[in-house]
């Protein structure tokens, strides 16, 4: 409770009443303004909801009805459900669903439009994904212009009923990043966000084998397929 | 068993995306935050669409807890019980099918809780105790029944703005024991 100690009493009051949720619209929503622009005030009513939580140890845990789980799952997941999404430009965002934010999704929008742009000056990546027997082998190259990885599937394709799920990891992550499902076509164009794109350098694509519309745990599922190193040109 | 540290863990993998950490915390918690909802909406179908809402909110929020400081069961339980509680103020008439639900009343908090939240539980209430009775109760009132200023008035038969005022100055002598 130290970090509120220079608060006047009124915001005292004012952040326990909204935290108790007894102020009216009107303050609510204002005080909500005051809340993204003051650190101060937030970790005020941090306290509060700190200090008032453990009334609720009061409050007994009731098993919600089985079928609500499943109605959750459903109401978040549908959309990346590949039966119902719309194909984009033969890009399927599933694999992608939750990991980025809506942000970042527009931006994917955005560079997928007609490349009107001037090309920005900046170093172009190249890389060979490759399984150990050849088995699969996909060359993608960046296009700056378009903030996409242009790949060719020169070898190979998914398991049936499977799909082939693109991955960067940047070097020295811990943990690679979906760029999305690769489309069936031969010849695929997959949009780079626009924060990833600087760890294209130095770093490692990977493909592996993952369910229709892509992992479902936003890290990979199934077999690494190919791996190969980004080159800078 | 299920620890605060496993809660975070699950909080930061659904904040990439992760749908079985969901799953887990969904089985780690639903129950938890579903007695918050049944406790404030005392109505099972409106209390299953507000724990629908809060999980929703996780999922679309869980991404930027770690920044918001809260102990993860208090940014969980915080987070439901304010949607549930919009929930009750959007509606016009109490429903009122309370006795649908088995035992909501006090009882005591499980092993799991009592060793989280020991300290705390014990100070709020310690600062209630402080209070005088009809206030203290008040404030349990807006807490755990989502109770309006009307509401607590009406309840304690006095005029609202003196509810308002009794409350504010609770607020700031709970304020001044919690800081102690």
């Amino acid at each position: 409770m130290s970090q509120a100690d220079d608060h006047d009493e009124d915001d005292i009051a004012l952040a326990g009443e909204y935290a108790l949720h007894l102020l009216d619209a009107d303050a609510r929503l204002a005080f909500e303004r005051r809340l993204a622009a003051e650190p101060g005030l937030r970790a005020l009513l941090r306290d509060w909801d700190e200090g008032f939580v453990a009334l609720a140890d009061d409050v007994k845990p009731v098993a919600p009805p089985r079928k609500l789980k499943k109605r959750i799952e459903r109401a978040l997941f549908r959309a990346s459900d590949p039966r119902s999404a719309a194909p984009r430009r033969g890009f399927s965002l599933g694999g992608l669903f939750g990991a980025l934010t809506a942000a970042v999704l527009m931006l994917m929008l955005v560079v997928a439009l007609p490349e009107t742009r001037l090309t920005p000056p900046g170093p172009t990546y190249t890389a060979e994904l490759a399984a150990d027997d050849q088995s699969l082998i996909v060359r993608a190259r960046f296009d700056r212009a378009a903030n996409a990885l242009r790949l060719d599937r020169v070898a190979g394709d998914a398991l049936p009923g499977r799909v082939l799920e693109l991955w960067l990891i940047a070097e020295g992550a811990s943990a690679p990043v979906s760029l999305g499902v690769l489309p069936a076509d031969q010849r695929a164009t997959v949009a780079v966000p626009d924060d990833l794109i600087a760890a294209l350098a130095g770093g490692t694509l990977a493909i592996s084998d993952e369910p229709p519309g892509g992992s479902p745990t936003g890290q990979p599922t199934g077999a690494v397929l190919a791996v190969g190193a980004v080159t800078t040109l | 068993m299920t620890t605060i540290a496993d809660i975070e863990e699950m909080i930061a993998r659904i904040g990439i995306g992760d749908r079985k950490a969901f799953a887990s915390l969904y089985d780690a918690t639903s129950a938890k935050l579903f007695g918050v909802c049944l406790r404030i909406l005392n109505n099972r179908a409106e209390a299953e669409d507000a724990l629908q809402e809060a999980f929703v909110r996780i999922w679309q929020k869980a991404d930027s807890y770690a920044a918001n400081g809260y102990s993860p069961m208090t940014w969980l339980i915080t987070l439901t019980r304010n949607l549930a509680i919009d929930k009750l103020r959007a509606r016009k008439a109490p429903a009122d099918d309370i006795d649908d639900i088995p035992d909501l009343s006090a009882s005591g908090p499980t092993p799991e809780e009592a060793a989280v939240a020991a300290s705390e539980a014990a100070r709020i209430k310690a600062c209630l105790d402080e209070l005088e009775a009809d206030r203290a109760h008040a404030v349990r009132g807006a807490y755990l029944e989502g109770e309006s200023y009307q509401e607590l008035a009406d309840h304690h038969g006095v005029p609202l703005n003196t509810m308002r005022t009794w409350l504010r100055r609770s607020l700031l002598k709970l304020k001044e024991c919690l800081s102690r």
